[in-house]
């Protein structure tokens, strides 16, 4: 995953697999979350970013991803409940969801652009309504199970003061070609800076 | 010069020139111009070639519609074929030549083919194909004569970007009623999209004036407004070329094509005029009267300086006027119909009063050309005189000598994408079109193809339109839209179709069809408007029968003696416009999936093959070997010594819960429920006519937890199937789809124990841990999933973990490996190994029809489970006799030709069956093989096989397994 580096480029990409990160599902999935001193959105298909930096997103009914996104302190956090996970530490109705994601937050003043390139949904009015607090608020906010270049994600938009963002998650195996791809397309969209 | 001095409204902008050459020839026009009317403006009249007999063609639409304006344009070192002259704008540099020529458009050698008319009758090509001796001379022709443009085959790729798009109303066409639509909906909140294939809005509000202008004038006001409108985006020079369900519109850019999702969606593509049918009416300078009204208001172009205006609604006399405006001399007026209308009244006096002719009841019998070929005569028969009285019954014959005749006639709707939405139309008697009587949910139309022709009327119809599709995004106010108010008079001839004994008079201009072709064709029993047109091509060619379709069922209709309604309607399938290639390959999204080893297998000289979405390595390349030396190798290393091959490209699925159980009991024709824990089994899933789908392995973690494994190809679609069927049968359980999380690989061989052992604590002897276990434990410090599976039929351990932890793994066991000269190998060497083993591969050795009894699966079926999905169609099928059987077969050694995969079983000279797998084993050295047989070949001793050449092979039908019948080697002894 290498690319050339474009100064003041239209889009940014932000390479984020190696955040820790958890996931798990099954009836006692809430409660036992909750007893770890997560907050739950209230709705399927929604998230939300907890002050120490964890963004815990309700994917079905019973179904979480747990992130560390930020360099706060929840990074520790989100480490303990997965070795929980791992050692099936966790009551008999929650189950561990190995979550090994390519994850990509993608942001600039070309985003949306972007966007309409890859992706069936309109994100606009989803970026325009998302969080404004620079990311450490309590606000839920969407979180969509979607398709981007065929390939099936879990996107998550933003606003930040930073300006918009979105963070897409997908299947490991898909990586390599979402990566170069979405590279390709941002490339030919006036460029493509990489990083922090 | 055609260019007029300066017209209100005009397009262009006299200032930038621009400077072409056209068949060779220096052209010249200004920015704004498009192709077609630079070319007019340049005084060109023959634009093109037909496309059978070669005739030279003129304008005759100037709306995007012309076969006759297509043209091929080479720039920057790019040659584009079919490009559309009458809406692309043209510029400075650019070659221009006719398409479909030989030796160019003045000389065209192929113009004899219009003297060879009779012996080139409709349904030319099906009566030359019938035969299997002309056949291959007629292809050559066929193939050396027709065409259109030119495809430079040395172009380079162009990789076109698609976009999508979304808004609430989205309006289609920028006529006065789109405008007006689109002006309502804003005005009421929503976000409009308004699109338009000309550079321009406006429409006819802007070039059909009458000589008048407050009506361009207040279309004029219309677009001021709608641009100035913060709740309008305008998108121009692009057309809606299609409609998919919920809204979805394809709308064709010059760059690319953009797909809108709107909420609701507004019709307004107006009518496209219809040409009358007459002998010689292809002529150039024979044009609708729009396509010279056009050319007149945006590029201040005429063509002709003396016209005739042959008539049968208020445009007509609307145009005459317009003619008049710019100083063209009016020839006549010659209306088809009997007497005037009250809307063409006005316009008719003031013609009369300027002192232009005006005749009635005028049947057209020839244009002909005098100099060139450019029109210059017109005769005609006529019944009434200047102010519509009768003439008692007597006709008179008319002749003008003219340089142009303008044809205004009747209209079209443009409904074709009404038509694909599943808007039901209704025939109007007093219109002559067809109108929407029916439309789906949030879809609206206006305008001219709504039936509404005045301009007021127009206007204020798309006012409703737009407004009802805005209300509708509430649901609040929604309201559903009365019924248009016809209009007062019919702007469409019922029958302007006139033969003529020596023919030429065309319906189709793009495939050069004429009335007696219509008419033949209907009598050879094509006489429904589906079989017309696939017999006749009437239609089919680029315009796709916008200027033909509605002619063509009017012969139709009186050929069979019935009214046009009951003929029925057709619905075009989408792209309705021509569409380039290029933005419908545009750029090719196709997701590859590579497992976590992937950079490790191309660092070993993997050959690559596709499986499923995936890619895999085939085999691994060496130096100086053959690719069946190197698979052979790869298969001798894990007969003899250890062997490692990827297999993280497995389905990987967790099921959790109290059902888990009892899911997988129904899931697969298998038993789980008694499944012991650390334990796997083999696993067959079935559908419900007992035919195999899947295989795979199941193992059980805990009392409520199992893993499994699916085939590659097929993880995702089961994965959705578990969950469908999970939630159908209201189980509690709940399924992990662990396949690109996970990696996985299998190391097999006699070596495979010692060298497991030199990583993992586990106690991996035969009684800790046996043949179909299941083990967690850690692996060179990963935790990891083993089982003792035997697929390639050795001492085998798959081992899963995650994927972030695979490549250490398999490095660390490839590093020790090395002392037992471990190969990594790949999907080839793996078939080889099963074959050996007799093991199927589902999808190879079964087809869609194969099920669980012909492959001898008794074993993995547990017909006394309560359920199992396919249980019931096998109860069915024991009772009967089986349709086919798989075998194994064996060839001699020496056997001086092999078979290969899919080549045919023979029951004498019958089709018996078909081979499903086969290779040369280097373990037996010799051929083995699997077919699925039917049970007379199956119960024989020797198999014959055709081979690619028509020669018969004859092999021994042989049981498997080939290799290890006992299972001993991979079931494992353990040395230590």
């Amino acid at each position: 995953m290498s690319a050339a580096v474009v100064d003041f480029a239209p889009l940014h990409f932000e390479d984020c697999s190696a955040r820790p990160r958890c996931g798990c599902k099954g009836p006692g999935a809430e409660t036992w979350l909750r007893s770890r001193g997560y907050r739950i959105p209230a709705a399927p298909n929604s998230a939300l970013l907890d002050g120490d930096g964890v963004l815990v997103a309700r994917l079905a009914t019973s179904e979480f991803l747990i992130e560390a996104v930020a360099a706060a302190g929840g990074a520790a956090r989100v480490r303990s409940s997965r070795l929980q996970l791992n050692e099936r530490a966790q009551p008999r109705d929650v189950y561990a969801v190995a979550r090994q994601d390519t994850v990509m937050t993608l942001s600039g003043t070309g985003l949306n652009a972007l966007l309409r390139q890859i992706c069936s949904v309109d994100f606009a009015p989803l970026l325009e309504s998302a969080d404004d607090d620079g990311g450490t608020g309590n606000d839920e906010g969407p979180v969509l199970l979607t398709s981007m270049i065929g390939v099936g994600v879990l996107a998550w938009p933003r606003r930040l003061k930073s300006g918009s963002a979105v963070t897409v998650w997908c299947e490991p195996s898909y990586g390599n070609y979402f990566w170069n791809t979405l590279l390709e397309v941002g490339r030919e969209a006036g460029g493509v800076s990489l990083g922090e | 010069m055609s260019r007029l001095p300066h017209v209100a409204g005009e397009l262009i902008d006299r200032n930038r020139a621009v400077v072409f050459n056209f068949e060779g020839e220096r052209c010249s026009g200004y920015e704004g111009d498009t192709i077609s009317s630079a070319l007019a403006a340049s005084g060109v009249t023959v634009f093109g070639r037909s496309f059978k007999y070669h005739r030279p063609r003129g304008l005759l639409s100037v709306a995007n519609h012309d076969v006759n304006a297509l043209v091929q344009v080479r720039a920057a070192q790019r040659s584009m074929p079919n490009v559309r002259a009458d809406v692309v704008p043209v510029q400075s540099g650019w070659d221009v030549r006719a398409v479909n020529t030989r030796g160019g458009l003045r000389s065209d050698r192929l113009a004899m083919l219009n003297h060879l008319t009779p012996f080139l009758p409709v349904g030319f090509y099906y009566k030359a194909f019938y035969s299997k001796r002309w056949f291959p001379r007629w292809e050559r022709m066929f193939r050396t004569l027709s065409g259109l443009g030119s495809v430079d085959l040395a172009a380079s790729r162009v990789i076109t970007p698609k976009r999508y798009d979304f808004c609430d109303v989205l309006v289609i066409g920028a006529g006065p009623s789109g405008l007006a639509a689109a002006l309502a909906a804003a005005a009421r909140g929503a976000a409009v999209l308004l699109v338009d294939e000309n550079q321009g809005l406006g429409g006819s509000g802007l070039y059909a004036r009458g000589g008048e202008t407050q009506g361009a004038e207040r279309t004029a006001e219309l677009i001021e407004r709608v641009r100035a409108h913060a709740r309008i985006r305008l998108l121009t020079g692009a057309y809606a070329a299609g409609y998919y369900t919920d809204h979805w519109v394809p709308l064709v850019t010059r760059e690319c094509m953009v797909k809108v999702r709107a909420r609701s969606v507004v019709i307004a593509q107006g009518a496209w005029e219809q040409p009358a049918v007459f002998r010689g009416n292809d002529l150039p300078g024979v044009m609708l009267a729009s396509a010279a009204q056009r050319l007149l208001y945006r590029h201040a172009v005429v063509t002709s300086r003396r016209v005739a205006v042959l008539t049968a609604n208020a445009e007509g006399y609307a145009a005459a006027l317009d003619a008049l405006r710019v100083g063209v001399e009016i020839a006549a007026v010659l209306d088809l119909r009997t007497s005037l209308t009250p809307r063409s009244r006005v316009a008719a006096e003031e013609l009369a009063r300027r002192g232009v002719t005006l005749q009635f009841g005028v049947e057209p019998i020839e244009a002909s050309a005098q100099v060139g070929s450019q029109v210059g005569r017109f005769e005609y028969a006529y019944a009434a005189g200047a102010d519509g009285r009768a003439t008692g019954g007597a006709r008179g014959r008319g002749q003008l000598m003219i340089d142009g005749l303008w044809m205004s006639v009747g209209f079209a709707p443009a409904n074709a994408l009404l038509h694909q939405a599943r808007a039901q139309v209704a025939w109007a008697d007093a219109l002559g079109q067809f109108v929407p009587h029916e439309l789906p949910c949030g879809l609206y139309a206006c305008g001219k193809v709504n039936g509404v022709f005045g301009l007021s009327e127009r206007i204020a119809d798309g006012e409703d339109a737009g407004a009802c599709a805005a209300s509708e995004l509430s649901q609040r106010d929604a309201r559903s839209r009365a019924p248009a108010p016809l209009a007062d008079e019919c702007p469409t001839h019922a029958y302007p179709i006139f033969a003529h004994p020596k023919g030429k008079e065309f319906v189709d201009f793009d495939e050069d069809l004429q009335i007696r072709d219509i008419e033949n064709a209907c009598q050879e029993g094509f006489d429904s408007s589906e079989l017309l047109k696939r017999f006749s091509t009437i239609g089919m060619g680029p315009s796709q029968g916008k200027h033909s379709h509605m002619n063509a069922l009017r012969i139709l209709a009186r050929v069979r003696g019935e009214p046009i309604e009951y003929l029925g309607t057709t619905t075009a399938r989408p792209m309705f416009y021509p569409v380039p290639l290029s933005h419908l390959a545009g750029r090719g999204f196709t997701p590859e999936r590579r497992t976590p080893l992937d950079a490790e297998h191309a660092a070993r000289g993997a050959v690559w093959m596709p499986a499923g979405n995936w890619r895999r390595p085939e085999y691994y390349a060496v130096a100086g070997r053959s690719r069946e030396q190197a698979i052979a190798e790869e298969v001798a290393a894990v007969r003899t010594r250890v062997g490692l091959i990827d297999v993280g490209t497995l389905g990987k699925v967790e099921v959790h819960g109290p059902d888990a159980a009892e899911f997988l009991d129904r899931v697969y024709a298998g038993r789980f429920s008694n499944l012991k824990i650390g334990m796997t089994r083999y696993a067959l899933m079935l559908d419900e006519a007992g035919v195999i789908i899947d295989d795979g392995v199941v193992g059980r973690l805990g009392l409520e937890s199992f893993y499994f494994t699916t085939t590659t190809g097929n993880s995702a679609t089961l994965f959705r199937e578990f969950g469908r069927l999970a939630t159908w049968w209201g189980l509690s359980v709940g399924l992990v789809n662990l396949t690109g999380h996970f990696g996985a690989f299998n190391l097999a061989g006699p070596a495979a124990r010692v060298l497991l052992r030199q990583h993992t604590s586990l106690d991996l002897s035969d009684a800790a841990f046996p043949y179909l276990a299941l083990r967690e434990a850690e692996v060179a410090g990963a935790p990891c999933r083993i089982t003792r599976v035997g697929f390639v039929g050795e001492l085998g351990y798959e081992i899963h973990c995650e994927a972030g932890k695979v490549l250490d793994l398999w490095r660390a066991l490839f590093g020790a490996g090395e002392r037992y000269a471990i190969r990594p190998f790949g999907v080839e060497a793996q078939r080889m190994l099963r074959l050996e083993k007799g093991h199927l591969i589902v999808g190879q050795d079964t087809d869609g029809l194969t099920n669980a009894l012909e492959i001898d699966a008794g074993w993995a079926l547990k017909m006394d489970k309560p359920f199992f999905i396919g249980q019931r169609s096998l109860r069915i099928l024991e009772r009967q006799p089986r349709r086919q059987r798989l075998i194994g077969f064996a060839l001699r050694p020496d056997a001086p030709r092999r078979p290969r995969e899919c080549h045919l079983v023979l029951d004498d000279t019958d089709l018996a069956g078909r081979v499903t797998s086969v290779g040369f084993s280097p373990t037996l050295s010799r051929c083995i093989g699997l077919a699925l047989v039917t049970p007379k070949i199956a119960a024989a001793k020797r198999l014959r096989i055709r081979g690619d050449g028509g020669e018969v092979i004859e092999a021994e039908i042989a049981r498997p397994p080939f290799y290890d019948a006992a299972g001993e080697r991979q079931r494992g002894v353990d040395p230590a």
